[in-house]
């Protein structure tokens, strides 16, 4: 149904690189984005790993090209720097040449200035007075301001899905261009690290101490990382048109709901296998078609064991070569889906799988253990998964073209 | 682009006695805070007494209005479920933010982190009608719910049957107070029923849960049918002229043809300007406002759009709700709504009694 979607331009700023480039490097070499943070003011600084990007906001806006950070939410400059590489990297100066979507994600918005300013913005003595730090909270208010600075005009949304947010923000543009609504979408996230979501997981008993361990018997918890990352993609039409370079298909996505807990998975991991089985079905692929999965793989107690039953149930005894890149990355909530979305495209580009951090004991519940170590093998097609709260599902296809 | 979407039920938890009441003979509900607060109505067997002491005002007008929403379409799985809001669960933010200064970072009780994930009431809907289809949530302050009717359009056509859509916001004093620091409200307090007559800078508060249960077939007794929406940000003068034309063409319509203009026109003289060029745009063409009815919040227009396939599936309009004076269409047929977010974003919808 409709035209192939491909992606043409990826651009990303994690703990582990300003860019893609670096990105890769880290991955290549097994070096971990997590550390202390700087910039978040908690109790839990010295207690809770986070993968921060070490910029200070002054510097971020900078390397945006702004004047100042006046006005922008980190969650937007963090943002903004990862949309204009993707943008130079789709070879596009001016996105308003053709019909240009921006389908960005996020799940507290800008609630990394909101936290900080919060008493006095609620302050009854100070109503009326004239605050600009009073709109950054809205998850629209990020979207807004990249859309605005990059000059795209055309259509600007925002999806808030928890942990899959930006998959979700992936699918939409694919679909817009699928039913011709749009010739080309750029689709990612961004998320800031903040005080609120650091105490939120923490308060769900949900974070790890020390380095997280996807699919480690010994796993314990989450470890939050901030970034941001964006897609271009663009109908097959346009790519002939204007002669891009393609640097992998869209082939398959699904959306699926679990309908078992607000913030659990189902023990047997169905809304996982809905979603990784309808991705794949939808790129006309079988199981056995899939080289790579970059799993979600964040390392709390259910996630893992419930996407691994998943995973055994769907692929049987041939489970392919899986890894988390959490242990990199942290887990970066609304950007998760489109940074491992770039780590599928730079699977397929360099042949290579990456490798599972901080993984030692296989789980007793599962039979399977992730790749531990770099590996390079011939990869067509990556499936790439990203489960939230409220039971949203979600699994992408991405192939080598 | 052109849809098939039609309207099979809906449901309205507003400022208004919306909720399971005969709007032509409630009468209207106004207020002289600058803040109309939704009328709640009994959640009792809507929502398990259980679930519904930890539930802040946005999750239980948006878990009831969609319960009901299903129950009066008679479909208990539509093939997605897809909301916007552009605020979420306010008091469930607000309480985390608060007792992470008050208990400095210790011992939290993380219900309140989870309800606020703006996804809630998407999960909340899902686990209850144990529905695992499609499931999005829009968060896009003024376009919010307008993202999730698109999203909802582009389902039905590429063949899902039902979807259920939704728009739901609640106001906060805080909330009310932090909005205060741009300019939202105004300065004067005035009666919510005379708005439109106060034009001064800001306007009133609102909020309100809409559900729609929409079907790309007709169905028996659809109230209306969605044909098309058009979106923009922050347009030119002259981009507004040009869309609202563009888009009355795609649909083969003369400004004649429609019958009425149902406006979020506000009394905020800021944007004003907005309105009446539209307004202008429809020479003699019948406009009320839905504003004074829910107050303005990012989900408003999904009111308006109930209220205006209330009006075209009775062919009347609940006249007590209106000033004295205004002018009502012959005939409701054909409805133009037209919506704006604080100048920078602004939609069209069309709407159409369904043949």
């Amino acid at each position: 149904m409709g035209e192939r979607v491909f992606i043409t331009g990826v651009g990303m700023i994690t703990a582990i690189g300003d860019d893609v480039q670096q990105n890769l490097e880290h991955l290549l070499t097994a070096r971990s984005g997590l550390g202390v943070t700087d910039y978040v003011d908690t109790i839990h600084r010295n207690i809770l790993p986070v993968a921060e990007v070490k910029h200070s906001d002054v510097e971020l806006a900078a390397m945006a090209g702004l004047p100042d950070n006046k006005g922008y939410s980190r969650t937007t400059l963090l943002g903004l720097v990862a949309i204009q590489e993707a943008l130079r990297n789709a070879g596009i100066a001016d996105p308003q040449e053709v019909p240009t979507g921006l389908v960005n994600a996020t799940t507290v918005g800008g609630m990394v200035e909101t936290e900080r300013h919060y008493f006095t913005l609620t302050d009854p003595a100070r109503e009326g007075e004239m605050m600009p730090v009073a709109d950054l909270l809205d998850c629209g208010d990020c979207s807004q301001r990249i859309a605005d600075t990059v000059h795209i005009d055309e259509f600007v949304t925002t999806i808030s899905t928890a942990c899959s947010s930006s998959a979700n923000a992936l699918m939409l543009g694919a679909r817009m261009i699928k039913q011709g609504l749009l010739s080309r979408a750029v689709c990612g996230g961004t998320e800031a690290l903040t005080r609120f979501t650091i105490n939120g997981f923490n308060s769900l008993k949900n974070t790890d101490r020390q380095p997280c361990r996807p699919f480690d018997q010994q796993r314990n918890g989450l470890n939050l990382g901030e970034g941001a990352a964006y897609l271009v993609l663009e109908s097959e039409s346009l790519v002939q048109q204007r002669g891009a370079t393609v640097l992998a298909e869209l082939t398959g996505y699904a959306n699926t709901n679990e309908a078992f807990h607000a913030t659990s998975p189902s023990p047997e991991g169905d809304g996982a296998l809905a979603a990784m089985g309808e991705a794949i079905e939808m790129g006309g692929l079988t199981p056995q078609d899939v080289q790579y999965i970059n799993v979600h793989g964040t390392a709390t107690l259910t996630n893992d064991a419930s996407e691994g039953k998943a995973l055994q149930r769907l692929f049987g005894k041939a489970v392919p070569p899986f890894s988390s890149t959490k242990p990199f990355t942290g887990h970066t909530l609304a950007a998760a889906g489109a940074v491992e979305a770039i780590f599928a495209v730079l699977a397929i580009r360099e042949q290579v799988i990456f490798p599972n951090l901080n993984f030692s004991e296989k789980m007793e519940e599962l039979d399977i253990i992730p790749q531990t170590t770099l590996r390079h093998a011939p990869i067509q097609h990556v499936l790439s998964n990203s489960f939230g709260f409220g039971g949203n599902n979600a699994s992408l296809v991405i192939s080598k073209f | 682009m052109k849809f098939q979407c039609y309207i099979q039920s809906s449901c309205a938890i507003s400022p208004q006695h919306t909720f399971q009441q005969d709007i032509f003979s409630e009468a209207l509900q106004t207020t002289d805070t600058n803040m109309l607060q939704a009328w709640q109505p009994s959640y009792a067997g809507l929502i398990p007494p259980n679930s519904l002491r930890r539930m802040s005002k946005a999750l239980k007008m948006g878990l009831a209005a969609a319960s009901q929403c299903l129950a009066e379409g008679g479909i208990a799985n539509p093939g997605a479920i897809i909301t916007g809001t552009g605020k979420g669960s306010l008091q469930d933010m607000e309480k985390f933010i608060k007792d992470i200064q008050t208990y400095h970072e210790t011992a939290l009780n993380p219900t309140q982190f989870i309800q606020s994930t703006f996804n809630a009431v998407n999960g909340l809907i899902a686990l209850q009608q144990q529905n695992t289809q499609y499931n999005n949530t829009f968060v896009h302050r003024g376009l919010s719910f307008e993202s999730a009717l698109l999203d909802a359009l582009l389902q039905l056509s590429a063949g899902k049957h039902h979807v259920l859509l939704g728009g739901f916001d609640e106001v906060t004093p805080d909330q009310f107070q932090i909005k205060s620091h741009s300019g939202w409200w105004k300065q004067e307090k005035i009666h919510s029923a005379a708005l439109l007559q106060h034009l001064s800078p800001g306007t009133i508060a609102g909020e309100g849960a809409v559900f729609f249960l929409l079907a790309n077939q007709p169905g028996d007794h659809p109230a209306a049918s969605i044909e098309g929406m058009k979106l923009l940000h922050k347009p030119s003068s002259h981009k507004l002229d040009t869309a609202l034309q563009q888009f009355l063409d795609e649909h083969a319509l003369q400004p004649g043809h429609i019958d009425l203009l149902m406006s979020g026109r506000n009394g905020d003289s800021n944007y004003q300007h907005f309105y009446d060029q539209v307004a202008q745009a429809l020479p003699g063409i019948p406009e009320v406002s839905f504003k004074p009815l829910c107050g303005e919040y990012d989900t408003a227009h999904a009111f308006g759009l109930w209220l205006a396939a209330q009006m075209i599936k009775a062919g009347k309009a609940p006249q007590q709700w209106f000033p004295a004076g205004t002018v009502f269409p012959k005939a409701y047929r054909t409805v133009l709504l037209y919506n704006q977010y604080y100048g920078e974003q602004h939609a069209f919808i069309l709407l159409k009694k369904a043949l």
